[in-house]
């Protein structure tokens, strides 16, 4: 039986694109066949779940009975990977949780493989929040996700500062989410499908739908360039199936 | 079912004749077809629209919502050729979109034919603009004129090696008579009766010219 794989998106700041970051994953993993529950705790309403309903279920996080939903149903549940979009100030209570019910351990012995998509916001407190997240990350495979989605003016720290922050984890890997065209952005949130439906001009129920064949072309090109970071990574090799033709790129 | 022309008439540099091509193979394509739509999108020179307003339409590639209005319709299959033309400003922003949205492909999944119309001369950014389009555009659908007119001499080698139209250099008083806005290739072809004269075969060997490059598209789409 494969592997269950965890793969938390998160940042303690808001709107740094955690949510953006998880649709990308969503759509990444159905492209390349890899069936994938998800975890929105944006409780009580989800912006993922709007996106993937059929895949995804709200929880609140910080409780027990939701966080047995996750938990205890990793290895029974058929979807090997579940992808949890940690809603914004949750990142450090959720790693701690994860620690305190031993699951942190778990990974770190091998019987779960667990990753952790940190989004990285445009302030210096993001910096500190690496270093915070890092304590928890023995064990964890730790993505540091530079997002330009929403802003071009990010990431302007001194680069000596920020390099003093990365080195201190060990295996930490960076992404980098290029900016995709405004207008493409709030057309595909009017829509509230998928980015994959978007680009195959498909409504929520695959019904056939009429999106501009410009912002379509913005989509495709964008969602291309963030799955060749995907691919740089070796996703696919980290939840444990090897990439194929994708549908989504023909 | 046939596919529907898209002509992108375009060079980086300023008065080279671009205007003066969309003009020909606008009313080539209304003289054949019965039917054409000109998108004209030139700000600083010349343009098209002054010269066949019933035909025309001015298109803007400078923000999303004027790039959506513009290729919404070119990427239609509807039958009706089209003819763009790119003013030199617009050159690399137009281009650059096209990448970026993924227009070859999705025009060939739709049946559409782009055929990029390139006004060559000899000077760097045009070299440069070539080199550019040889990487984005597959060879068949792309055009190099050499207009005599413009380039007074030898075309770059590099831009020869492909399609080739040929415009010859028109006298300068028969070049101010076309340049009129009032002035138009069809009319003139209708009423002169002296087929002899170096403005009716300067017209009909471009509008020979033309239907070859047509002909060439239909026998790629069969």
């Amino acid at each position: 039986m494969a592997k269950p794989v965890v793969i938390v998106v998160g940042a303690d700041k808001g709107g740094v694109g955690k949510t953006t970051v998880s649709r990308t994953l969503l759509d990444y993993f159905s492209a390349n066949n890899v069936p994938t529950r998800a975890f929105d705790t944006e409780f009580p309403r989800g912006t993922l779940k709007r996106f993937h309903p059929g895949l995804t279920e709200i929880v609140d996080i910080t409780t027990t009975p939701d966080q047995m939903k996750i938990f205890d149903t990793l290895n029974a549940a058929s979807p090997s990977v579940t992808v949890i979009d940690v809603r914004a100030g949750l990142l450090s209570p959720s790693l701690v949780a994860l620690r305190d019910i031993g699951f942190l351990d778990a990974a770190k012995s091998g019987q779960i493989t667990f990753a952790v998509f940190h989004i990285l916001g445009p302030s210096i407190a993001s910096l500190d929040e690496i270093a915070e997240t890092a304590n928890f990350m023995q064990g964890a495979k730790y993505f540091l996700v530079k997002n330009f989605i929403n802003n071009t003016s990010f990431f302007e720290w001194d680069q000596a500062t920020y390099n003093s922050y990365f080195h201190r984890i060990k295996d930490a890997t960076e992404l980098t989410i290029p900016k995709l065209n405004e207008m493409a952005y709030e057309q595909v949130e009017v829509a509230s499908v998928p980015f994959l439906k978007f680009v195959a001009n498909k409504g929520a129920a695959d019904e056939a739908a009429n999106y501009s064949f410009v912002l379509r072309g913005y989509v495709r090109h964008w969602l291309s360039n963030v799955w060749t970071e995907f691919d740089r990574i070796k996703l696919t090799d980290l939840v444990g199936t090897k990439a194929a033709a994708r549908s989504g790129e023909k | 079912m046939p596919t529907t022309p898209v002509f992108i008439v375009c060079s980086p540099r300023p008065l080279v004749g671009k205007t003066l091509v969309a003009r020909q193979l606008s009313e080539f394509l209304l003289l054949k077809n019965g039917n054409v739509t000109a998108f004209d999108i030139n700000l600083k020179e010349p343009s098209l629209l002054d010269y066949l307003p019933r035909i025309t339409e001015t298109a803007e590639i400078a923000d999303t919502f004027g790039k959506i209005a513009l290729m919404d319709r070119v990427i239609l299959n509807d039958g009706v050729a089209k003819v763009i033309d790119l003013g030199f400003h617009a050159f690399d922003e137009f281009f650059r979109m096209l990448e970026e949205i993924g227009f070859m492909k999705e025009a060939a999944r739709r049946g559409v034919s782009p055929v990029v119309i390139f006004l060559g001369d000899n000077d760097r950014v045009s070299t440069q603009a070539h080199d550019r389009l040889l990487e984005q555009i597959p060879p068949t659908a792309l055009v190099v004129v050499d207009n005599e007119y413009v380039v007074r001499g030898e075309l770059a080698e590099a831009m020869t090696h492909g399609r080739l139209l040929r415009i010859a250099a028109l006298p300068m008083f028969l070049k101010t008579y076309v340049d009129r806005l009032t002035f138009s290739f069809t009319d003139y072809l209708r009423s002169e009766k002296d087929s002899s004269t170096e403005l009716h075969q300067w017209i009909r060997t471009n509008f020979v010219s033309f239907r070859e490059l047509e002909l060439s598209l239909i026998l790629q789409g069969s």
